[in-house]
């Protein structure tokens, strides 16, 4: 896994994360706003927007005032393929385990 | 978003009982005999298991036709039941924040009819959250996110 992959997993791997990128597929949002549905305190959010944005999964507009984020959809995408590429690995993996098995087995049949 | 963004699980039967599918896994000569995608080896002298908790699988898949590229397998088991489960987990990231993201891998191996064995493979990044996510199947608001990722 590359490390980017890394920090998209990572990023992917907290619920109130999570929670705000469903919310951010709804549309653009303030931190107050994404703060709203939780108990958690204004900065909290902030940290986990911030470990969104370095993830790529957001981004966030310059304005200080009203900052607002967006969902960004290309690195959700690159962990989507990662895991494809892994089912692929184990399709072709597991056809030849069951051949090897099949071997295996015939050799001891007929030693 | 579906699950399969997060953890892979495949299912497979194989015409074998489950004690010899558990030692495909687990003996350095078998694993050796049939590891890898297609134009890939599995050099038995790279191979290395101790299926205990604790313990390492390290072996290396070599390329057919171009031997300088390969890829090193270096996985610790946290769960071992001989004949029955394999739980290893591979660190995924040298980045000190996140120096807890580890790649999972769990093996079921399942008695099916006939002598034949059923096998269970979920693999992914995996923390408490994601095994909690995956059962959640990322709730509702998220079918909008599949659309957004098209």
């Amino acid at each position: 896994m590359t490390d980017r992959l890394s920090v998209i997993f990572a990023a992917l791997a907290d619920p109130t994360r999570r929670a705000i990128l469903a919310r951010l597929a709804e549309g653009d949002a303030t931190v107050s706003e994404l703060a709203e549905p939780f108990t958690i305190s204004l900065p909290a959010i902030s940290r986990h927007l911030k470990v969104l944005e370095q993830a790529g999964l957001i981004t966030r507009s310059r304005s200080a005032q009203w900052r607002s984020s967006s969902l960004q959809a290309e690195p959700l995408r690159e962990a989507t393929a990662w895991m494809e590429r892994y089912r692929r690995f184990w399709d072709v993996n597991f056809t030849r385990l069951d051949a090897h098995l099949h071997r295996i087995q015939q050799e001891e049949r007929e030693p | 978003m579906s699950d399969a963004t997060t953890q892979l699980v495949l299912t497979r039967i194989f015409d074998a009982p489950r004690e010899l599918v558990y030692r495909a896994f687990t003996d350095p000569d078998q694993l050796a005999a049939w590891f890898g995608p297609v134009g890939w080896s599995v050099p038995r002298d790279s191979v290395d298991i101790e299926a205990k908790v604790g313990g390492h699988q390290r072996f290396t898949m070599v390329n057919d036709e171009d031997p300088a590229q390969n890829s090193p397998v270096d996985v610790t088991f946290v769960e071992v039941v001989e004949n029955e489960l394999l739980v290893g987990e591979e660190n995924a990231s040298e980045i000190p924040e996140f120096a807890g993201s580890l790649m999972r891998m769990r093996l079921e191996f399942h008695d099916e009819p006939g002598g034949k064995t059923r096998l269970v493979l979920t693999q992914g990044p995996y923390t408490e959250d994601f095994v909690a996510m995956a059962r959640e199947g990322w709730g509702s608001s998220f079918t909008k996110l599949d659309r957004t990722l098209g």
